[in-house]
């Protein structure tokens, strides 16, 4: 009986001590290792969010779906990617999701995406939307920000979204593929696919999204739990402002300098990726990382008109910058 | 009468059917499922209540989006079994007669059965497209394996004794495999259907999943990256109805094409 | 039709390299129209006779041929077997006519000869019924039907009622006599029941154990048609003690040894 009480009593201790102790909050982070996650890769580097006493664990993610799963799951804290007709779903289904601040917009001159047509078509001019009616295209998913893309280059062009035939084929690699062996027509892709398309001789950029409309494709997004802990949710966000600063001026003002290579090198680190593949790949943001005014509401109702979400969620019910206003005003 | 009477011990080999409890068992579990949803524990997400799932059903019966998924996939599942079926005798029938074909056969058939179909998918998308060509060669495959081997195993195992009668009879090669072979072979040949019916699902669905914007496995995989969990679901009972429904076709083709299979 | 077996020899190897001698210079004669019955220990090579004479074994040594005359078409033997061998799949009547299709016949004339022999073995009603809707007795009647269908010179029966109960056998055993003494075929029948061949036979071929050769060829002193008060009869006796003293060492010395 002793000995249980002993033994009972170590335990007690093993445990409250370390929660006694005032070290930094871990938060679970998911993200995509991708060049797009730079502005976190800076944030964890250069410890911006352990100044404000969090400590960020990296979790990776193949692609944007998941991360809202786990976001929804209550498996990470936060999440940073693009916004899809799956996380509205999740939202509209009864599990809040509070989309925070901005993680990247399709933004002129700083193009994430594109449309790339095959080649042989592009020389038979085949040059525009418009001469792509009726015709294949492939996007990952149904849902996804490459079908969005689609869907608002039809509008552009006064097309209806029937007027071209989605085919899904899940992964980037495989629109690649798919191009090249001719079974589709176009492919809505993204960096350093296009790239690579282009150069294999494969295919020809239309469209550049960018360009074409700039919208909110992907931002901070917290889980329903986190978003209770105000305290530490507002540290984040300050940690995240002065990131989302840091890159601003070091990547998308200047476009070049030591600054900007810091960036790169240590973007490089995080993905493995080429510093060439990387250079091109980084998305605009706001420089406080606020969000684009009303997007989000377009993008729902977008996706309802589509059928592919239950009903358009107002943006109150799914935004929330008053995290980012918080720890702006207590930054300046 | 002052004899000892004799003990029953017949009782501990009894087991009632409790047809009850069977249709009880089921019902009640739905009905805990749907009071489970009700009480909002669990948000509607994670778990669609079964009488969610049931209204979403019936709302895409009607706008003609479930009957064109099942269409399509029926098409595919049924040609591709076809295919494998017939492909999967004709060789299990060849290997079992000819010495040649099983010296042949028998070595290639056992190399190639492990590989998983599945495994090989990426493969005949990159050969035949991401039409339907693949997907129903994947089926093929799939259903092409068991029929040979099950319609070998049956060829091989024909009883010897009716193979000599057949033979005192006058019975030439042609009429052995025709008139004894095959017919005996007919149980495995069954068994071997059955198997391909829940392979040809599995292959249909997978297949669906990978390049394809119509079927089941379609509707499965778009609902879970809509998040749709409803219509998830809507394609979860699909997938199962189906699979039961083949079962219970198989087994009443069976009866009506074997009916000396009851022995007693 | 005459049945001649002259100096057969048959050895069997198995599969370890081993051979075994099963028949040692077999020979004997079955004349025309007559019902021979071949006896002798378990495992000496009765059934294995009976498939030489059928055409499904060859001999290593000696001879089997048939005397007389075959018109075309008609085989020179038909098998009746101990376990049946009917096709599970194929009901009494396609049974009864499988010969008939092997032979080429056309089916309006499969289907009337069918139908005779169905009524001479007492099948008559049951055409449409499976071998698994059947009894033991009911099943070699059909075997009989499929044997007599085809009209063969000989008929050749391996131990065809040991598979059944001592009462349907009996039967059996009248009602083929009786079908004999109506179709007058040369019958060769392999038993191992002694009683059985005496009753039944003309003649009692006796076989000795493996390697098997002829002991004596036991004459039958009954008159036809057999009647079961003929069992008492002192040459019913004596014929199956004479086979039974003939057999009885060999009986004896078989049980001993391993099987084969």
């Amino acid at each position: 009986m002793r000995r249980l009480l002993v033994v009972g009593l170590v335990l007690a201790l093993v445990v409250a001590v370390p929660a006694a102790a005032q070290g930094p909050q871990k938060v679970k982070l998911g993200v995509l290792k991708l060049t797009s996650s730079a502005v976190l890769f800076l944030g964890a580097e250069r410890g911006y969010f352990k100044e404000f006493g969090i400590d960020p664990e990296l979790v990776y993610f193949q692609a944007a779906q998941p991360i809202a799963v786990a976001l929804a799951s209550g498996d990470i804290d936060v999440g940073a990617t693009g916004l899809t007709a799956g996380l509205y779903n999740i939202v509209a289904g009864g599990v809040p999701i509070w989309v925070v601040a901005d993680k990247g917009r399709e933004w002129p001159d700083y193009n994430l995406t594109a449309l790339v047509v095959r080649k042989d078509l592009h020389d038979n001019g085949v040059r525009t939307m418009r001469e792509l009616k009726g015709r294949k295209i492939g996007v990952t998913q149904i849902g996804s920000t490459f079908h969005y893309n689609v869907g608002r280059y039809l509008e552009k062009e006064g097309m209806a979204p029937g007027d071209v035939e989605l085919v899904p084929l899940q992964a980037l690699p495989a629109l690649n593929d798919a191009l090249a062996a001719r079974r589709v027509d176009a492919v809505a892709t993204a960096e350093p696919f296009v790239s690579r398309l282009e150069a294999a001789g494969a295919g020809v950029t239309i469209v550049q999204t960018g360009d074409t409309f700039p919208w909110q494709i992907a931002t901070v997004m917290y889980s329903a739990k986190f978003a209770k802990d105000r305290k530490t949710a507002v540290a984040f966000m300050k940690g995240y402002a002065k990131s989302s600063r840091h890159y601003f001026d070091a990547v998308l003002a200047k476009k070049s300098g030591p600054a900007f290579d810091e960036v790169v090198a240590l973007t490089a680190k995080y993905t493995g990726a080429s510093p060439d593949l990387i250079r091109k790949g980084f998305p605009y943001q706001d420089r406080d990382g606020r969000l684009m005014p009303g997007d989000v509401g377009r993008q729902t109702v977008w996706w309802h008109a589509q059928k592919l979400i239950k009903a358009p969620i107002a943006e109150k019910d799914i935004v929330d910058e008053s995290f980012l206003r918080e720890a702006l005003k207590e930054l300046k | 009468m002052s004899a000892r009477p004799v003990v029953d011990r017949a009782r501990v080999l009894e087991r009632s059917r409790h047809p009850v409890a069977r249709v009880v068992g089921l019902a009640g579990l739905v009905a805990l499922w749907e009071l489970l949803t009700r009480t909002g524990w669990v948000p509607a997400l994670f778990l669609p209540s079964p009488l969610g799932v049931l209204g979403a059903g019936v709302e895409m019966l009607r706008s003609g989006e479930l009957v064109g998924h099942v269409v399509t996939s029926l098409g595919r599942i049924l040609l591709g079994f076809a295919l494998g079926a017939l492909g999967g005798v004709a060789v299990g029938l060849a290997v079992g007669v000819f010495g040649v074909a099983e010296a042949v056969g028998t070595p290639l058939i056992a190399a190639t059965f492990p590989i998983p179909k599945i495994a090989l998918l990426p493969l005949l998308i990159l050969w035949l497209g991401i039409g339907e060509a693949s997907k129903i060669a994947v089926i093929t495959l799939g259903v092409f394996f068991p029929m040979a081997i099950n319609t070998y195993a049956g060829v091989r195992h024909a009883d010897p004794l009716l193979l000599r009668a057949a033979v005192s009879f006058g019975a030439g090669r042609w009429s052995l495999v025709r008139k004894v072979m095959l017919p005996a072979a007919l149980p495995m040949i069954f068994a071997g259907l059955k198997l391909g019916a829940g392979t040809s699902l599995l292959l249909l669905v997978a297949a669906e999943m990978i390049a394809a914007n119509s079927g089941i496995g379609f509707l499965v995989l778009n609902a879970q990256n809509l998040m749709e969990t409803t219509k998830l679901m809507v394609g979860i009972v699909l997938l199962s109805l189906l699979g039961l429904a083949s079962h219970y076709l198989l087994t009443r083709l069976e009866r009506a094409v074997i009916p000396w299979k009851a022995d007693a | 039709m005459k049945v001649l077996v002259d100096g057969v020899t048959k050895t069997y190897r198995d599969g370890r390299g081993q051979s075994v001698e099963a028949l040692a210079g077999v020979t004997f004669t079955v004349e025309a129209e007559a019902l021979v019955a071949v006896v002798g220990p378990s495992g000496c090579g009765k059934s294995t006779l009976l498939n030489m004479l059928a055409g499904l074994l060859l001999p290593d040594a000696g001879r089997l041929g048939f005397e007389g005359a075959l018109s075309a078409g008609r085989p020179a033997t038909a098998m009746v077997f101990q376990e049946f061998a009917l096709f599970p799949w194929r009901t009494v009547q396609a049974n009864v006519e499988f010969g008939l299709e092997e032979a080429g016949r056309p089916a309006a004339e499969r289907r009337a000869i069918s139908r005779r022999f169905i009524e001479l073995t007492g099948l008559g009603g049951f055409e449409r019924k499976y071998p698994h809707q059947l009894s033991g007795g009911m099943r070699q009647r059909v075997g009989i039907a499929r044997a007599l269908a085809v009209d063969p010179a000989v008929l050749l029966m391996d131990e065809p009622f040991s598979a059944l109960d001592a009462q349907t056998r009996q039967l059996m055993q009248e009602e083929l006599l009786g079908i004999w003494e109506r179709t007058r075929k040369t019958i060769v029948y392999v038993t191992h029941n002694i009683h059985e061949a005496v009753w039944m036979a003309d003649r009692v071929v006796v076989l000795s154990r493996r390697p098997a050769r002829v002991l004596e060829v036991v004459d039958v002193a009954l008159k036809r048609p057999r009647t079961e008060a003929m069992l008492g009869e002192p040459a019913f006796v004596q014929a199956a003690e004479r086979i039974w003293a003939l057999i009885k060492s060999q009986a004896h010395a078989a049980l001993r040894e391993s099987p084969a």
